[in-house]
């Protein structure tokens, strides 16, 4: 809508397909109280914004600013008109056009989560600072995995310096996969501006990264009620340049958020919204998506808990506000406080992917994280793409017509019988979900292969991933064309 | 033309297409082809791809059994001309029961599918077989290997007896005996003196293949 569709993709990416009645956790009249009550704060105490400039813009655009105070108010009316601004359903293009993913509502797709400063060794399960050559290596892995539909960059380029950091990564992602590029990092409008500048590079020109943006970005609110005006402006320089931009609030409810489900859900959702309504004030019709990672402290050691029964919950709620909104949702799914690939990574893993899925995620990010969000580990990556895979499993949805009910089927093999060689098993089997990383072979077999479990399954899948994977690499000529652009950055 | 019609018939059981195989093979044995040529070049052998194909993952169970049901159909239609042109068996033969007083055969029926796609001759006695059943088969058809199957833990047991009958009727030394089913293990199939034990149809293959000293795909 707005936008300008690409020809339909050859080969979609790995998705799931999303319920056609997702899931709502929040009745209808809590709904509407989350929004009014949400109408009221963005109304009464707006949100703060570091930056006269932005507060000055949002001012003149229709909005109550108070530079004095550093804050920016948004009266009902103004946050009604602009909700209704945005394009509802979003192309992410890629760099190869086979993997363009449609934020429809229809599909669900899994993206990698980051941004994370540390990683799991692979080998020795020690962690240690990221690197981007780390991040490079991560992607290509990523490459390989049908499941994966997005890179948000996985770990932070720490090697690199932080004004062109962003950069760095935004290189080592376009350079070792093909699919779309999600960039979280580039949060001040200069790093922006490159930013774009190496998307239009790979993408062929300005009007081509228009037509195709093989880049996006999202920026994040400083919970509570804050952002950065630098954040903004990013966002602002995003949208001129027709690349989607969307706002993701992660909240920790008891600290940066109030302890009851509901408010936290005020908080967080009148984060995005600012975002969402600022953006629409400063480039009216941008593209953008609703993020949300909401979660809990720890009671004890002051730490975001990530995963529990809350963090379902609140992706559940916001999915269902996104949906209210009529916005591509992006949820974080598959956060966890374990430490390694166990069974608490598992459980809550499978919980967080299932919520996700039932309330209808556009994106489900993301895979790879352990320990609350701050350690990569590949190992970890390929789990939860395997959980992922559980879900578009999932998505093989009931249809009651005669084809899947089989009264005919049913009929001729008759008591007794068995439906193993039975044209219709062999018609619909391949919908079945068959599992890379579970195990299903006999007791024999586990045995003399030395009893692996699925991690061990995946530490040598991402070993042959590594060994044999070789994605399509940028053309040379392109390749120099990035590095100059990240020389004369800042020059 | 009648290498083009074995051809044909090859194709059909390969691509599962049960009307058109046994339609063939109709054909075939009433225009008087060689039944042996029909039964190695047009069943036996493609068996042996469709086993190639499942070892190389690209069949599932479901169409590696009706694969060895088509098989099953049309040899019906080769076998009495066989017979009546005297002619020999395709390989190592093989008798298989779920024992008496189990009605679940279907993890006999994969393993039975399984073996013929490695050239063995099945001839599957059905389920809920008594010993003596069994007895009498193994006299008749002198194979070199007997399968024993049952899921539940109460009929395991019969697999015992139908080990003692054999050696009661004096041919326990004339055949190998392989056992399994879901409660089965090696350790039970050593305590009863079987010769053979494999947790699924494909490790069936592989040890039923080792016990007649074929090399194909034991220990592949």
């Amino acid at each position: 809508m707005g936008r300008p569709e690409p020809a339909a993709p050859t080969e979609e990416p790995l998705h799931a397909l999303l319920p056609s009645d997702p899931v709502d956790v929040l009745a209808a009249g809590e709904l509407e109280r989350i929004h009014w009550a949400t109408l009221q704060v963005l109304a009464r105490v707006g949100v703060e914004v570091r930056s006269e400039r932005v507060l000055a813009r949002l001012g003149a655009a229709g909005a109550v600013s108070d530079p004095g105070v550093g804050r920016v108010r948004f009266p009902p009316a103004l946050v009604e008109a602009a909700l209704a601004e945005p394009p509802r359903t979003l192309v992410l293009a890629a760099r190869d056009p086979a993997r363009d993913l449609r934020l429809d509502g229809r599909h669900g797709y899994l993206a990698l989560d980051g941004c994370a400063a540390e990683l799991v060794d692979r080998e020795t399960g020690e962690r240690r600072p990221s690197t981007a050559a780390d991040l490079a290596r991560i992607t290509l892995v990523a490459d390989a995995l049908p499941q994966i539909g997005v890179l948000w960059q996985a770990v932070a380029a720490r090697d690199r310096p932080v004004e062109t950091q962003p950069l760095h990564e935004l290189h080592a992602q376009l350079g070792s996969s093909t699919k779309h590029v999600q960039l979280m990092t580039a949060v001040r409008p200069e790093q922006a501006r490159s930013a774009i500048e190496i998307a239009r590079i790979v993408a062929g020109g300005d009007r081509e990264l228009r037509e195709r943006p093989i880049l996006s970005a999202f920026q994040c609110s400083l919970s509570p009620l804050t952002y950065d005006g630098d954040a903004l402006e990013s966002a602002a320089v995003y949208a001129s340049a027709g690349v989607p931009c969307g706002f993701v609030a992660m909240p920790i409810a008891c600290a940066t958020a109030p302890a009851t489900p509901a408010a936290a859900l005020v908080v967080s959702n009148a984060e995005v919204v600012a975002g969402v309504v600022a953006l629409q004030l400063l480039n009216p019709g941008a593209p953008t998506f609703y993020g949300a990672c909401g979660t809990v402290m720890d009671l004890r050691s002051g730490a975001a808990a990530c995963g529990g029964p809350e963090d379902p919950y609140f992706q559940l709620a916001s999915a269902q506000l996104a949906r209210h909104y009529g916005l591509p949702s992006s949820i974080g799914t598959f956060a966890t406080g374990a430490k390694g690939s166990d069974w608490q990574a598992g459980v809550e893993g499978g919980l967080s992917v299932m919520s996700s899925w039932l309330a209808g995620a556009d994106l489900l990010c993301g895979a790879g994280l352990l320990h609350g969000a701050r350690v990569h580990s590949t190992v970890e990556m390929l789990l939860d793409a395997e959980l992922f895979d559980l879900a578009c499993g999932l998505s093989d949805r009931m249809r009651a017509d005669e084809e899947d009910l089989a009264t005919q089927a049913i009929l001729e093999v008759g008591p007794g019988g068995h439906f193993l060689a039975h044209p219709h098993t062999r018609r619909h089997m391949r919908r079945r979900w068959r599992s890379s990383l579970f195990g299903r072979e006999t007791w024999e077999e586990w045995e003399s292969s030395g009893r692996p479990g699925a991690t061990d399954r995946a530490r040598e899948r991402v070993r042959q991933i590594l060994a044999e994977h070789r994605p399509p690499a940028l053309p040379e000529t392109l390749d120099r064309r990035i590095r100059e652009a990240i020389a004369a950055h800042g020059r | 033309m009648v290498d083009e019609e074995i051809a044909d018939l090859a194709q059909a059981l390969l691509a599962l297409d049960e009307q058109r195989a046994v339609a063939v093979a109709r054909a075939l044995i009433d225009g008087g082809a060689d039944p042996q040529a029909v039964l190695q070049r047009g069943l036996a052998d493609t068996m042996l791809e469709v086993g190639r194909r499942w070892n190389a993952g690209e069949l599932f169970l479901p169409e590696v059994v009706a694969a060895a049901e088509i098989f099953r159909l049309c040899n019906e239609i080769v076998e009495p001309a066989l017979i009546a042109a005297g002619g020999r068996t395709l390989g190592h033969r093989v008798v298989m029961a779920t024992v008496k007083g189990d009605l679940h055969d279907l993890g006999k029926n994969m393993v039975g599918a399984m073996m013929k796609t490695a050239g063995f001759e099945v001839h599957d006695l059905g389920k809920d077989v008594p010993a003596e059943r069994i007895v009498e088969a193994v006299r008749e058809l002198e194979p070199s290997i007997v399968g024993l199957s049952s899921l539940l833990t109460t009929t395991v047991p019969e697999q015992r007896a139908v080990l003692a009958a054999l050696e009661e009727a004096g041919l326990r030394r004339s055949v190998k005996v392989m056992v399994g089913g879901a409660p089965v293990t090696e350790e039970w199939a050593r305590q009863i003196g079987a010769d053979g034990f494999a947790p699924n149809a494909p490790e069936a293959v592989r040890a039923a293949l080792a016990l007649v000293g074929d090399e194909r795909l034991a220990g592949a």
